[in-house]
């Protein structure tokens, strides 16, 4: 008998169609579903190509078929890739509600391809330091906190808009973006730090600048660690979310979402840390700033070479405090010694602590 | 006991200020000379209650002092961890007190209570500055203002511990170890007052600096904050903790910043003259004073007293 069920379930398994969380027409996860597939690449580097079809499914891009991006693939199996996907491709299957055209991320990718950031996807050189969209940007999980609608909101929507499926769709992709899926202020400095406190990479395309002549920012080489030694940064690294993190001060102002990807540098006159935009950007903080205030050193480092002023009083600082230590519990030690020597004890017994033999003069008339 | 002309001076003063009579004036000056010429000997034979004897501290200053150093260790408490957060125990300090959110409120809201305690002293200071000063009650020596005797004060007490001398000097209310501690934690207080508010509200300091020095104030502020904090939360560990709970005598701890009283024996040791400010006020310690003499035989006979005069001239 149990052979008998083992013989059912087995058939019926043959007979069952793999059910996807996601279209797959064109037949990538015949191959692209074996968890060994992958290549050590030139580098040495070891590379996945597994497509897992349930975490796939639920993410942002669940929704677009593998050709829409993968455009340059016309047959199975396909020949080796040189290019990859760019962010920029227009996705064929998905409209774009708002203009009717095809979606793309093509207007963000513009802003950032002329941004102190933007490179092509294939690199060489000290562009290929540059973050490429994939190197901050994963494919998220869809909507991770929330499994399913609450249920009185889609009651709610159905009994006009009819459709349970629409409703539900349309709830998430609404609350997704209405909730702030911003990176923390701490997550932000921990991006920009991954490139910016890399000794190696700044040391590269400091040497580059000076070689080509090229004028890089007063504090591009010790960005992360003086805004680290600032009060910003230390109170953003304890979480504190209302001090300014790189992107208060870097990039502009009206609309983050887009601004964010258009990093320029301080020379730039459209960058908010440019000398004439600088008081405008310590005002959306600082509201009552002036002229004067501007002056004050937001990346401020104790460095000898960077700021002798500060080096020298941090130097002079630490050395009175240590000399004034040393000369007081140094007082209290001589005077310990002499009161000891003199018939002291540590604890008062019966009304005195005068119950030791002094060495130097009279003792207490017991 | 032949006082010294700067101890004859304080007794004159204080019998003065406190308009005693004749007879009572026979009787302090009997007393006085009928001590010992080794202080050491009255300090080491007096009886003291640990918890204190002689008044020295009024209410108010006890509080300013309980305000001023609950403040400043739960200043230091929330603060340090911040200016130093990339030492290991930085984080788990701040973690403590509630994370970042929670601790910069406790800090601004306990710096408003020390700036307040500091304004309650320095009010308090000067009416009973006044008071004395209308009254004619006022003493310079016997006020916490640094006098040149201090620094005679403390080379002589050096002498003594090195073994240089026999006695230590006759200090007065406010020895000179009391005066440096002091002045220390009032400059210590601005500094913390005047960087702390430039944390707070830097458009301010921005905007009333000249142009150009305001960016040097502002990093001089910077560092000043934390150096300053440290240098004061060390002192106290390190040497204010010392003298009041670890030195001998001391230990476990002196309870004059409760109980506003001194011990006998510390007074007589380290506050000579101002034992002799209370001999003049207080007939009851003079009492005490010559049943324990008695007791004790410490007395000095006339005979003997006229021996050390004629010795010392």
């Amino acid at each position: 008998m149990r052979k008998c069920n083992l013989i059912v379930i087995l058939v019926s398994l043959f007979f069952m169609n793999p059910v996807w969380a996601f279209e797959d027409d064109s037949g990538c996860l015949l191959c692209h579903k074996y968890p060994k597939m992958g290549r050590i690449n030139e580098q040495g580097v070891k590379r996945s190509y597994q497509v897992i079809p349930n975490a796939f499914g639920s993410t942002v891009h669940r929704n677009v078929p593998c050709t829409d991006c993968h455009d340059y693939i016309k047959q199975l199996p396909h020949r080796e890739i040189k290019q990859g996907v760019s962010c920029d491709s227009e996705c064929h299957s998905i409209k774009n509600p708002a203009t009717g055209k095809n979606f793309s991320h093509k207007s963000i990718y513009d802003k950032y391809k002329g941004s102190v950031h933007g490179r092509d996807k294939i690199e060489t050189g000290l562009d290929a330091d540059k973050p490429y969209c994939v190197t901050c940007h994963t494919n998220p999980i869809y909507n991770p906190n929330e499994d399913k609608p609450p249920k009185r909101i889609v009651d709610r929507c159905v009994v006009c808009h009819e459709d349970r499926k629409f409703v539900t769709n349309w709830y998430k992709h609404t609350s997704r973006r209405i909730k702030e899926v911003k990176r923390t202020p701490s997550e932000i400095v921990q991006l920009c730090s991954s490139c910016h406190r890399d000794k190696t990479l700044i040391d590269r395309h400091l040497e580059a600048a000076k070689k080509e002549g090229r004028e890089l920012g007063s504090k591009y080489a010790i960005a992360v660690e003086s805004y680290d030694e600032s009060f910003h940064g230390k109170v953003t690294k304890y979480g504190f979310t209302k001090a300014a993190n790189c992107l208060d001060c870097h990039a502009k102002k009206d609309n983050y979402y887009m601004n964010v990807h258009d990093i320029r540098p301080s020379r730039d006159p459209e960058s908010p840390v440019h000398d004439n935009n600088k008081l405008e950007t310590c005002r959306s903080c600082h509201t009552h700033a002036d002229e004067n205030y501007v002056e004050l050193d937001p990346h401020p480092t104790s460095k000898k070479g960077e700021n002798p002023f500060r080096y020298y009083a941090n130097l002079i600082y630490g050395w009175v405090g240590d000399i004034v230590l040393v000369l007081l519990v140094g007082m209290a030690m001589i005077e310990t010694f002499g009161r000891r020597r003199d018939g002291v004890s540590f604890r008062m017994r019966m009304g005195s602590s005068w119950w030791r033999k002094s060495s130097k003069s009279k003792d207490r008339i017991k | 006991m032949k006082l010294s002309a700067e101890a004859q001076n304080v007794l004159e003063a204080s019998m003065r200020i406190n308009e005693i009579d004749d007879k009572e004036r026979e009787d302090i000056e009997s007393l006085v000379a009928s001590m010992p010429e080794d202080r050491v000997l009255l300090y080491k034979n007096v009886v003291s209650n640990p918890i204190g004897d002689i008044h020295r501290y009024s209410i108010h200053i006890r509080i300013q002092h309980m305000l001023t150093f609950v403040t400043f260790l739960t200043l230091a408490f929330t603060g340090l961890p911040i200016a130093f957060m990339d030492h290991i125990w930085a984080t788990p300090i701040n973690e403590l007190v509630g994370g970042i959110d929670i601790s910069r409120v406790i800090h601004r809201t306990l710096a408003a209570v020390m700036i307040f305690s500091m304004i309650y002293h320095v009010v308090y200071l000067f009416y009973v500055v006044l008071i004395k000063v209308i009254s004619g009650r006022f003493e310079l020596q016997r006020s916490i203002i640094p006098v040149l005797k201090d620094v005679r004060d403390f080379k002589h007490d050096m002498q003594y511990f090195v073994g240089m001398r026999d006695q230590r000097p006759e200090m007065d209310k406010f020895m000179y170890k009391q005066k440096i501690h002091y002045f220390a934690a009032a400059f210590g207080n601005l500094v913390m007052i005047i960087s702390g508010s430039s944390f707070i509200f830097p458009e301010f300091w921005a905007a009333i600096l000249p142009s150009g020095s305001a960016s040097y104030f502002q990093e001089m502020m910077r560092l000043s904050h934390p150096h300053e904090a440290l240098l004061a939360l060390l002192v106290i560990a390190f040497w204010h903790w010392y003298n009041v709970h670890l030195a001998p005598g001391r230990f476990p701890m002196q309870w004059t910043f409760l109980t506003g009283k001194i011990t006998r024996e510390h007074q007589i040791e380290e506050h000579f003259m101002e034992y002799l400010r209370n001999l003049v006020e207080l007939p009851e310690e003079r009492n005490y004073l010559r049943d324990l003499l008695d007791a004790r035989e410490l007395t000095l006979e006339p005979e003997e007293a006229l021996q050390v005069e004629e010795g010392n001239s």
